[in-house]
């Protein structure tokens, strides 16, 4: 072992030392979190496999990413490892072992010069600059110094003043990517880890979607979370394991509509909150879109919402809870959680929700129904159908949730067609009529707890009075509260979308389907269904058993784009320079198809509120219905053959 | 200053169960800001059997309620009455009727009666007077006419559903304020003289044109008729309608002539 192989190893190990002094500084920062259950045992067991498996999954997606950061970090950790191991006589000793050390380095290198690559010479919007920009020169750096340290000493000290200048550049660029650790690009390796241990919803690393929110306890003394304080500690980890590759902001509808949301920036605004007089200065990636001015301080104990704070109230009422963000990150943080803790403080302690948003949930609190329409009138799209009532019957095998869109003029169409299909397949169906009140998903989204628990307490012990095996609805929003909300209330169901029962119907030769002779069709995904719930292949067997060419869209199944209606958003109205549907249905025309299938009333009135030349909308129901009503003029397909 | 604010046990007008009056809620905003600029507090009242979910306007902005306690169909007017007096309040705001009840609106002109105060009806925005004890009232007239008056308090001004929209429910503040509970007076409700009957929509008298004269005529005929004043204008090129606009606004005096 050479002198400048033991130098280089007192290097690494004074990295070490900084990095792990700084990380516990930043640690120590998370401690004014809430306390939160976590099993520490199992998430550190389950560490490599989240991290290889979950997390690579998502990176994988981008395989430049994939490759890059395996070389990278693999590269870094292992190279710094084998050098720092060289200490040992024995390991040190050996020319092979500095041989593979400098192999090692030459990985890292090669990872370290794909980062160059990516963000030189034009850095693409969506990655940070900052300190961000200097990684590529610090793992340069580093590695290639270790590279020529490792190679000098394999070579018995051949390349000696080489192997100096190596060293130096060792020096300089190992200190430097360990001052990153606290608040630099570095902080997503430890923060991450911890992460990964201590997510808040395990259920993710499980195969479960895992997408319900978190009942509030509505007698603590703080509802919802108006400081840094007021969120988990893990959620503040969550917060400090991004590392800014901006992802979220490509998936995030609100920011491709010019809206002041910006899901990365708002992770960095939570993030830089967390340091005592934080400012939000030190951000270099891409801004809210037409931000609102705010005054950017904030730190534990002040307020994180408001003009002379960090976030601005129109960013959070941006948000249509579509997930993608969640979705796309790469670090598995929940960023519509930490929306909805914000929305929970501003809604139930400030009263401050927008101010169209106000009336709908006065409506509810007194009419139970958002519009404050009568509940009696739900089933008038009904007019000239039998509509079964379960309190006559008093069971049934399938109990039709008609949800929101029944008051709706075009979605009635949709239910129409629902309930020919159920009649035609001879299905035992009932709604609940006037007993059914909304199921509360606008409440719970626009923040106002208490208002969804008091329903979801309601329409629990509505359907605790009537026996059916299941629930379907075409509202993905109420399916996903029936299905995985309710649950915390005592309410566990078995819900079913419309398009998966059809398909089911369809399957078993209950309904007789012709083949549409329509133009192509693409189907848009709707979030709740989709991102939420993870059905995205009954649609499309559904669609399939029709007869239609399918296109898929450029962003489709869990990774679909929103159509802007969920969340509260068409009532919250927060100015963008363009609107979500409009972006939704050109990305549809773009396929070439003359019909955009939906499953969902929000998507249906978002997208049929489109203007100008564009595809028809038209939901399944509605598509299956014409198929059967197509199978007395052609002959019937055997529904095996499409299966 | 003292603002009270009186409220009622109204029902939503759809679904018929207990709410608050939305007019109501508009005069606590009302209050609110105005109690802001004077520096003053808010209570609000209700005379009648139960709260039920009044104590809600907690969470509209009201800081305290006083809930005073009548057995079953109490007439409130002998109630307010004296808790008004005996509060000996600056300003009494009170909706311009009820929702769900009789709805006469007739309320604050008996309270202001028995008060001996000026009734102002129909507020709209409520504003700093210069002089010192007096209060500037923008009232809301038929037709989005507004005029202004400006009134010596103590007084009574009922609010109209134009005024600002309620401070949106904020949860946490609804529980956590506190109503108090008084003992009211009672008084036996005022026995009904009207006669009752099933609403009939009548039908809108409608001045006829003469019999075999143009649509046009008979279009003019009908709206003239019902709109009671202005002009009617078929067509015109849009100069000309942009001039007839301006001039009804400067007749209203909503535009000021320039």
């Amino acid at each position: 072992m050479t002198e400048l192989a033991f130098l280089l190893s007192l290097t690494i190990l004074a990295m070490l030392l900084l990095a792990g002094a700084l990380a516990a500084r930043r640690a120590r920062l998370w401690r004014v979190g809430r306390a939160a259950k976590i099993d520490w045992a199992a998430g550190l067991l389950a560490l490599p496999r989240r991290y290889l498996v979950d997390v690579h999954h998502i990176v994988g997606r981008d395989p430049y990413a994939a490759r890059m950061h395996a070389l990278a970090a693999g590269g870094l950790l292992g190279a710094s490892a084998l050098a720092l191991l060289g200490v040992i006589p024995l390991l040190g000793g050996s020319r092979l072992f500095w041989w593979l050390t400098a192999l090692a380095f030459a990985f890292a290198f090669a990872g370290g010069a794909m980062v160059g690559r990516r963000r030189l010479p034009v850095k693409p919007a969506r990655l940070s600059g900052g300190r961000f920009q200097l990684l590529p020169f610090l793992l340069a750096a580093y590695t290639g110094g270790g590279f020529l340290v490792a190679l000098d000493t394999a070579l018995g000290g051949a390349l000696y003043p080489l192997g100096w200048l190596g060293l130096a550049c060792a020096v300089l660029g190992g200190l430097g990517l360990a001052c990153q650790i606290e608040r630099g690009p570095m902080r997503h390796a430890f923060a991450g880890a911890a992460h990964l241990v201590a997510h808040p919803r395990p259920g993710r690393f499980g195969g479960e979607r895992a997408t319900g929110l978190a009942p509030l306890d509505l007698d603590a003394p703080r509802l919802g979370a108006a400081t840094i304080e007021d969120f988990a500690f893990n959620r503040l980890i969550g917060f400090d394991a991004c590392i800014q590759c901006g992802r979220c902001e490509v998936a995030c509808p609100a920011f491709a509509a010019g809206q002041p949301l910006n899901p990365k920036r708002l992770i960095q605004d939570l993030a830089a909150s967390l340091q005592p007089g934080a400012t939000n200065a030190a951000y270099a990636g891409s801004p809210y879109p037409n931000a609102r001015p705010v005054a950017g301080i904030g730190g534990p104990g002040l307020p994180i919402v408001g003009a002379g704070a960090m976030i601005h109230p129109d960013t959070l009422w941006s948000c249509t809870t579509c997930r993608a963000c969640v979705e796309e990150c790469p670090m598995m943080i929940e960023h519509v959680d930490a929306i909805l803790d914000l929305r929970r403080f501003q809604t139930l302690e400030l009263g401050a929700v927008p101010a169209r948003a106000a009336a709908p949930l006065m409506e509810l609190r007194y009419a139970d129904e958002p519009g404050g329409r009568a509940l009696t009138s739900r089933t008038d799209f009904a007019a000239g159908l039998t509509l079964p009532l379960i309190s006559a019957k008093g069971e049934a095998q399938v109990l039709l949730w008609l949800g929101e869109g029944a008051y709706d003029l075009r979605y009635g169409r949709t239910l129409r067609a629902l309930i020919t299909l159920l009649q035609k397949a001879k299905v035992d169906f009932a709604v609940l009529g006037e007993e059914e009140r909304d199921c509360g998903d606008l409440a719970r989204r626009l923040g106002d707890e208490a208002t969804f628990q008091r329903l979801a307490r309601a329409n629990i012990e509505t359907l605790s009075r009537y026996r059916f095996s299941r629930i379907l609805t075409a509202d993905p929003h109420a399916l996903h509260a029936l299905r995985n909300e309710y649950r915390d209330f005592g309410g566990a169901y078995e819900v079913v979308h419309h398009t998966a029962f059809l398909d089911e119907l369809a399957a078993a030769g209950r309904l007789d389907l012709g083949a549409l002779d329509a133009p192509r069709i693409t189907y848009h995904d709707p979030c709740y269904l989709g991102r939420y719930n993870g059905e995205v292949d009954a649609p499309r067997r559904l669609l399939d058993r029709l007869g239609i060419e399918r296109r898929e869209m450029e962003r489709s199944g869990k990774r679909s784009m929103c159509c802007g209606g969920g969340g509260g958003a068409p009532v919250s109205d927060i100015e963008g320079e363009r609107r979500i549907p409009d972006i939704r249905m050109a990305q549809a025309s773009a396929t070439g198809a003359g019909i955009v299938a939906v499953a969902c009333p929000q998507c249906s009135a978002m997208l049929e509120g489109v203007t100008g030349e564009r595809p028809a909308v038209h939901d399944i129901a509605e598509l299956v219905l014409m198929a059967v009503e197509k199978a007395g003029t052609t002959p019937a397909r055997p529904a095996e053959a499409l299966v | 200053m003292k603002i009270a604010v009186l409220l009622s046990a109204g029902r939503h007008p759809v679904s018929g169960r207990p709410a608050p009056v939305p007019v109501e809620l508009q005069a606590i905003r009302l209050a609110v800001e105005i109690g802001r600029q004077f520096g003053g507090d808010v209570t609000g009242l209700h005379a009648g059997p139960e709260l039920g979910p009044l104590t809600d306007a907690l969470g509209h902005g009201l800081a305290r309620l006083v809930h005073l306690h009548n057995e079953g169909e109490s007439d409130p007017a002998p109630s307010l009455a004296a808790a008004l007096a005996e509060g000996a309040y600056d300003l009494i705001l009170a909706g311009r009727a009820g929702q769900g009840g009789e709805d006469s609106g007739l309320l604050p002109y008996t309270l202001a009666r028995t008060l001996g105060l000026p009734i102002i009806a129909d507020a709209a925005a409520l504003a700093l007077g210069e002089a010192p004890g007096t209060l500037g009232v923008e009232q809301a007239l038929a037709r989005g006419a507004r005029r202004r008056l400006l009134v010596r308090l103590p007084a009574l001004v009922t609010v109209h559903p134009a005024a600002p929209a309620p401070l949106p429910f904020a949860f946490a503040a609804a529980r956590r304020g506190s109503s108090e509970a008084r003992p009211g007076r009672h008084a036996p409700a005022p026995s009904p003289t009207v006669e009752e009957r099933p609403y009939r929509p009548r039908p809108k008298l409608i001045a006829k044109a003469a019999a075999g004269s143009t649509a046009l005529e008979r279009l003019r005929a009908a709206t003239e008729a019902a709109s009671g004043g202005g002009r009617l204008l078929v067509d015109p090129a849009p100069e000309e309608a942009a001039r007839e606009i301006l001039a009804h606004l400067r007749a209203l005096g909503l535009v000021t002539a320039r």
